[in-house]
């Protein structure tokens, strides 16, 4: 039998010093070329486009959705009318399952300042509160909380996660989508150029305040109200890339959750599951939930981008899968991005301490990227 | 005249492609050999009209005499048990034509081989002349060496001398029978009616169809003279091991069931129980041999071994419902043989390697194969003998006709059923399902699988359908030939 | 026709499944397939009306008449049948719009579909079966369903093992009743089971082929139902998505206990089969229950308690007691139906199958906790539920026939009971550990579906009684319901007071330990396998091979050489081979007409 052996040579990938040298002189970790400019810029595009509907529906949802045991039409934040009813049964629409899967791993690793908060005592008050308000209505539910009194509280720290997540999308749809008007007019003509456009959005936002206020009944209750201090970066956006970009939740479809084969870590800080570990060889296939995502940004694939995948790949039959891979690149640069707006001091700094504690820190999370694929950094493909 | 079609149709058009002279691009070949094999094809189903399914005699005899002096006449007939076959070869030959793309190499005479193929296999199981049979038999065997020979594998001249020799000596021992039947009769008419009815004494029988069975089982191929199949599929190119496997096989089992059962009954029925043992022992080898391949297209070549021998068992048994199955068998291993080796083709070609230590996870969605190994499934479930599919029919039919006569082997073999089972689903588990392989140093690159248009699976959806519908729907084909094989059942006074 | 509505439903969830439309999703071919199962489960429902009042009807059309063969499509539409078959559309239903929901992320979902619809196509053909040839038909489908079933997700490599296993293991039982189907079709000529039984009354097998036949005829329904020695797969398949877990649970197991009921009469002959089956029932029945016990896999500890309800199943049967079995059968599968749908959802909320890392989710899941509540009190003996009146029906019943036997199902009621609560106290009860802290309750595609069983399972008592139509189905003596009662409150109580640790899940003390991974091994019986059937065919086919390559064809290479030396001719060119061919054809032809005629002059 012949065999026509095709050797790959290994790709050489970029050390840790290597990483820590890219984080501290401003060098983007992604290697700094056109082709990479391309699939980020423009996957960045569509992803800011999927991500607006997704910010609605969340925000939507947590405005509407509160307690509701049967939240059957929550998609539809833009209206129910027969046409759009119609599209939703064909499966012709955004998938928002992917939203609240990402709600899902973020509420489940609870880590950051407004997971804390959920279990506070003045939380726990308000939760209270609306139980009671709503249970007035509803005798479901005031049987339901009598029973099982821990499952109205969860359900409303569920849906805060859900509203929070939806502010956090809302800000970063608009970023990405800025970012695509000033590729067009050529203000952003490089990786780097884009590391600095989310890097300087990220900062800009960081104080934002999160705050969620709910309407019980005709009366209006602070969920997280401005006094408990919550904001955008710390509390919200440094969460999410931990429970979305570095965990994640393992896919059916490539771990087993078999408890006597532990293949799952006990522990769920442990955990490398999320989007900068993942493989996107098996995209859509069966069990990767990410692959809704993929199809999503599909949908609304721009022009250059799908030009250029015509000539890579398998051109538009593996398309999910360049999508996947292009995607990975472009959640490598907005990580980067976050790495340097979170730097403790500027990275002229010629104080010693300064330069020491930025080196500490970007020690740090190269040591977390040393586990990632790093092969999503290199020039290839 | 209708007959006669069958034979002129491929002889003329292989000769019309070799001295046409405008053709010159392959694919122009390519489609003017599918245009003679499709005329062919209806042709073949056109018998179907004038075909009375409930008369078990030959049936549109045409006779001309030729070489009368040494008993050679131009005799053609069909029955119920050749007519399935000439429309599964007219098929067949067809998917293989449209199989042979990108034919680079002197595609003329590569498609007028097909062609000669098809036409001597549709000579050989119309004749009703033995010597025209064993001309026939003879004259798609050179085709057949030089496809592999030439169009075949980095190994073919191995293979190919390898077939060459082993079958030949298979036609040897064909001839002499027929010689040596001539002889001791006395008479040199070869045709088969007289034959049939003449008186011989026992040890020339045992004789002449030991040399007969030793003839076909090589061709069949069942142990121990099975070794040149695998290699010669394992170097023929797809094409030319569909037809390899679908059509040129079942000369063997035919001639078993047509010439030692058919010549010499009585005999026959005293070596039954031997034929059966010897039957098991072949599909238990087969299907253990199998097992430990590693090569997608020797496993499958291995997987004909054992599923010919069923074909023995119930010729063995010779009950009319046995044969009835035998003769499933023949059709449903054609089709479903003919699946799986264009899918392990599509791999090959895709992946450049058979390796089922190397093949990982081709069901991957947007970089593997994941129609191939749709169908794949279908194939080997068929194959392993599940309902619903045309292989189960088979083997029900010929287990259920073997059981009372010969239980034992017929349980063994029911044995070997399942170790096909066991098998393909290595086969399935190992290339199919799992991560597509891409880590360094590993021989296959999901980056050159190629896309897998729609229309080169043509063929093989086209043949899963028909496996599905004779599967489902069985008396298409057992109403054909009842009568066929109840006749000679009856003919060797049937063991049941 | 009903069967029909499966098999329509995977047609058209082709289309999706094929990826014929690249923009949309895949949900159609959900929503269709849910549609068309609702058919099913209305149109049973109509029929089950009319036989109801005006009796049972058999339908058949001839398929296949061959020779002395006749094969018909025939379907009885007895009462049992019809109410097995509401069963499989009635859960069917339920566990596909649960799918919705549990596979609400999954892209491949019409392909899930598809399969769902053969799977149901299937078991609705299974239980309507009026002949056994249609029947092994249609069980071998059901074995290809689940292969594919518990493959659906491809990729992840355990369950490329299990689904071979589940797989190889069902197709070694098909085999075996394949022998049995061929056998008793050579014996007995027709295929219907009315044929069948009227042969069995008058035949006069020999005790030896009538024990082959029995213990061919059984091995189908074991492998199907996972009983001691083929109750590997089961446990495997558990890999697969958790709806499919639901079905395979709760009533694929139940159409193989349907067909060994249907059987039934033809092994009355054999003794020793009936013999083998009551072992394997009650091995199955106390094994099953002391593996669940120590399996910390949730979906596990259930699946090997199904093994366990099947073997009372077994035990049942053998013992010629079919309303006995048809009364496990329905109360086991809608009990275990919603507790594997419990299982799923907390499966869904948590990422995890761990029992040891779990706690606390009793107050925040509501439907949940009390689907497993109301489940695991359907399925043991709970005063009044269905488990409880097939226990008590089977202790009265028993009683008077087999005291042992009364024990072994009093066993497995209180070691059912201990694994339940066990599980119940790890899973909902305690301090919600790392992986269980946040936990909201499921979504409602998968909460209503729950909701609805357990209302089903609440008026099982009264379906039972009323489709039975049996005075006697109420009329147990008490200390019957005592025993079942009381066997279940001691599993209840040891299962309330046994220690549970999370960290020390296995024990310190030795003796102990090696039991309880005894137990959490299924007594090795996996290695057992690997050691034995698997290196024997392994080690069969390494032979051949190597007789292949060695013996057969260096008979072949010597004698080409040989030949070729002589000849000298075979190596040279293409002509040269040819020509040389054509000689030796000649040569030897001349030789063998004149051994011939030598020999017979």
């Amino acid at each position: 039998m012949t065999t026509t052996v095709k050797p790959l040579t290994a790709p050489v990938l970029p050390d840790q010093e290597e990483l820590i040298q890219r984080l501290l002189s401003d060098t983007p970790l992604l290697v700094d070329t056109q082709d990479h400019l391309v699939q980020v810029v423009n996957v960045l595009e569509t992803y800011g486009i999927v991500l607006d509907a997704y910010s609605k529906n969340l925000v939507d949802q947590g405005e509407k959705q509160l307690l509701n045991p049967f939240p059957i039409f929550r998609f539809f934040h833009e209206g129910l009318t027969p046409k759009r009813l119609w599209d939703h049964l064909l499966g012709d629409r955004i998938n928002f399952e992917y939203a609240e899967y990402c709600q899902k791993a973020m509420f489940w690793h609870g880590t950051g300042g407004l997971d804390a908060y959920l279990d506070s005592e003045p939380f726990q008050d308000v939760c209270q509160r609306i139980i009671q308000r709503k249970a007035q209505r509803d005798p479901l539910l005031a049987l339901t909380n009598k029973l099982y009194p821990g499952f109205a509280p969860e359900s409303i720290r569920s849906l805060t996660t859900i509203y929070c997540l939806g502010l956090f999308w809302r800000v970063m749809s608009d970023l990405f989508v800025d970012l695509a008007r000033r590729y067009a007019i050529k203000e952003v003509t490089c990786v780097n150029d884009v590391v600095h456009h989310i890097r300087d959005g990220l900062v800009a936002a960081a104080a934002n305040p999160i705050t969620y206020e709910v309407d019980v009944a005709g009366e209006k209750i602070w969920v997280l109200p401005p006094d408990a201090g919550l904001t955008f970066l710390v509390d919200v956006a440094v969460p999410y890339v931990e429970a979305v970009f570095f965990r994640g939740m393992p896919f059916l479809g490539t771990v087993s959750y078999n408890a006597q084969a532990r293949q799952i870590s006990p522990d769920i800080s442990d955990f490398k599951y999320g989007a900068l570990y993942a493989d996107p060889i098996p995209s859509m296939g069966a069990g990767i939930p990410p692959s809704l995502c993929m199809k999503d940004m599909f949908r609304h694939l721009p022009e250059e981008l799908s030009r250029w995948y015509d000539d890579h790949g398998r051109g538009q039959v593996d398309v999910h899968v360049q999508i996947c891979v292009s995607f990975q690149k472009s959640m490598f640069c907005v990580t980067n991005g976050a790495i340097a707006g979170t730097m403790p001091h500027s990275l002229d700094t010629s104080d010693a301490d300064e330069q020491a504690a930025n080196r500490a820190y970007a020690d740090a999370w190269s040591g977390r990227l040393m586990g990632c694929q790093r092969g999503a950094l290199l020039a290839a493909d | 005249m209708l007959l006669s079609l069958l034979l002129i149709i491929p002889f003329t058009g292989a000769l019309g492609l070799l001295l046409w002279p405008t053709a010159q691009s392959s694919e122009r070949i390519r489609i003017g050999a599918i245009v003679i094999l499709a005329v062919q094809c209806v042709a073949s189903f056109a018998v179907l009209l004038p075909f009375d399914p409930t008369d078990a005699a030959l049936q549109l005899v045409e006779k001309v005499r030729w070489v009368h002096s040494i008993g050679l006449d131009y005799a053609l007939g069909v029955d119920g048990l050749s007519l399935p076959l000439v429309l599964m070869n007219a098929v067949l030959c067809l998917v293989a034509a449209v199989a042979s793309r990108s034919i680079e190499n002197r595609p003329r005479i590569y498609f007028a081989l097909l062609l000669v193929i098809s036409g001597a296999v549709n000579g050989a199981f119309l004749s009703q002349n033995l010597l025209l049979f064993f001309l026939f038999y003879e004259l798609e065997l050179i085709p057949l060496w030089l496809l592999i020979a030439v169009w075949g594998g980095a190994n073919r001249s191995y293979a190919a001398t390898k077939f060459l020799i082993v079958t030949a000596v298979s036609g040897m021992l064909i001839l002499g029978a027929f010689l040596g039947l001539a002889f001791v009769t006395g008479t040199m008419d070869f045709s088969l009616r007289p034959i049939l009815s003449g008186e011989l004494g026992l040890p020339a029988q045992f004789l002449l169809m030991g040399a007969l069975l030793i003839g076909f089982g090589i061709k069949i191929p069942l142990f121990p003279f099975h070794t040149w199949l695998p290699d010669a599929h394992t170097e023929a190119s797809t094409p030319v091991s569909v037809l390899l496997a679908g059509v040129l096989l079942k000369l063997g089992t035919y001639g078993l069931l047509r010439f030692c059962l058919g010549l010499f009954p009585e005999a026959w029925q005293l070596a039954a129980p031997w034929l059966a043992g010897w039957a098991a022992i072949s599909v238990l080898y087969g299907s253990l041999a199998a097992i430990a391949q590693t090569d997608m297209k020797r496993m499958v070549a291995y997987s004909s071994v054992g599923h010919m021998g069923y074909v023995l068992l119930a010729a063995a048994a010779a009950t009319p419902l046995g044969l009835m199955g035998a003769l499933f068998q023949m059709i449903s291993h054609g089709l479903i043989s003919g699946v799986l080796f264009l899918l392990v083709g599509v791999v090959y070609a895709r992946t450049g390697t058979r390796d089922l230590n190397v093949l990982r996870g081709l069901l991957n969605p947007e970089r593997g194969l994941p129609l191939t190994g749709s169908l794949m499934i279908i194939g080997v479930m068929a194959s392993a003998g599940i309902p619903g599919m045309a292989g189960f029919i088979s083997e029900f039919l010929i287990f259920r006709g073997s059981f009372q006569p010969f239980p034992v082997a017929t349980l063994l073999s029911m044995v070997g059923s399942g170790l096909t089972a066991v098998y393909f689903l290595l086969l399935v588990n190992r290339a199919f399902f799992g991560r597509l392989a891409i880590a360094p140093g590993e021989v296959v690159n999901p980056r050159i699988l190629d896309r897998v248009a729609l229309r080169e699976q043509v063929p093989a959806i086209a043949l899963s359908l028909g496996v599905l519908a004779l599967g489902l729907a069985p008396e298409l084909l057992s109403n054909l030939s009842e009568a066929a094989t109840t006749g000679l059942s009856q003919l060797s006074g049937g063991l049941s | 026709m009903i069967p029909l509505y499966g098999f329509i439903a995977m047609l058209v969830s082709l289309p999706w499944a094929a990826g014929l439309f690249r923009r949309v999703a895949h949900r159609p071919a959900a929503y269709l397939n849910i549609l068309l199962t609702l058919l099913a489960f209305a149109h049973g429902s109509l029929i089950l009306q009319e036989v109801f009042q005006s009796g049972p009807v058999d339908l058949s059309y001839p398929w296949l008449t061959v020779a002395d063969l006749e094969l018909d499509i025939s379907f009885s539409l007895s009462l049992t049948n019809l109410v097995a078959l509401e069963l499989i559309t009635g859960l069917s239903l339920f566990s596909q719009v649960y799918s919705l929901g549990y596979m609400d992320k999954e892209w491949a979902l019409a392909r899930f579909f598809a399969l769902l619809g053969f799977f149901e196509g299937a078991m609705s053909g299974v239980v309507l079966s009026d002949s056994l040839f249609q029947s092994y038909f249609l069980l071998e489908m059901l074995t290809l369903s689940t292969y594919l079933l518990v493959g659906f997700w491809y990729a992840q490599p355990l369950v490329i093992t299990a689904a071979r296993d589940a797989f190889l293991t069902k197709r070694v039982g098909d085999v075996l009743l394949l022998m049995g189907v061929v056998a008793l079709c050579s014996f007995a000529g027709g295929m219907g089971f009315n044929d069948l039984y009227a042969w069995a009354a008058t035949d006069s097998l020999s005790p030896l082929a009538a024990t082959l036949l029995g213990l061919g005829l059984i091995a189908g329904p074991t492998g199907k139902c996972a009983q001691f020695p083929m109750h590997l797969w089961l446990d495997e398949a558990m890999e697969g998505p958790n709806p499919a877990s639901i079905l395979r649970n709760s009533v694929v197991v139940t159409c193989g206990a349907i067909v060994l009921l249907k059987v039934m009469p033809i092994l009355q002959h054999s003794p020793v089969a009936l013999t083998v089956l009551l072992v394997i029932g009650s091995i199955s029945a106390i094994g099953g229950s002391l593996v669940a016990l120590a399996q910390v896999d949730i979906k596990r500890t259930m699946s090997y308690s199904t093994t366990a309800h099947l073997g009372l199943v077994f035990i049942a049967i053998a013992l010629q007691i079919p309303v006995l079995a048809l009364l496990l059968l329905f109360s086991h599968a809608v009990s275990k139906a919603l507790l594997s749908m419990s299982i799923g959802g907390v499966i869904a909320a948590t990422n995890c199958q761990d029992i040891t890392e779990l706690g606390g989710l009793g107050s925040r899941m509501p439907a949940t906790t009390t689907s497993f509540l109301i489940g695991g009190a359907g399925l043991v003996g709970f005063l009044p539920l269905g488990g409880f009146l097939a226990f008590a029906q089977s202790i009265e019943l028993l009683s008077v026939r087999s005291i042992p036997f009364m024990a072994v199902f009093l066993i497995t009621n209180a070691l059912t009971a201990l694994g339940l609560v066990r599980v119940f106290r790890h899973v909902f009860l305690g301090d919600a550990l790392i992986k269980s802290r946040r936990a909201a309750e499921v979504n409602w595609q998968m909460a209503l579906p729950m909701v609805a069983l357990c209302v089903v399972v609440l008026l099982t008592p009264v379906l039972l009684v009323r489709l039975e139509s049996l005075d006697g189905l109420l009329a147990f003596p008490l200390w019957a319901a005592g025993l079942v009662v009381g066997s279940g409150l001691i599993g209840l109580l040891a299962g309330a007071l046994i220690p549970l640790s999370k960290a020390w899940s296995r024990s310190l003390n030795p003796l102990l330990r090696w039991f309880q991974d005894l137990l959490a091994y299924d007594f090795y019986t996996e290695r057992f396998y690997r050691l034995t059937i698997v290196n024997v065919v392994a080690g069969f086919s390494q032979l051949a091979a190597w007789f292949d390559r060695n013996v057969v064809d260096g008979v072949l290479h010597g004698v080409a050489r040989f030949s070729v030396q002589s000849a000298e001719g075979l190596k040279l060119s293409v002509s040269g081979q040819t020509q040389s061919y054509v000689l030796t054809v000649l040569v030897a032809i001349v030789l063998f007409l004149t051994a011939v005629s030598w020999f017979l002059t």
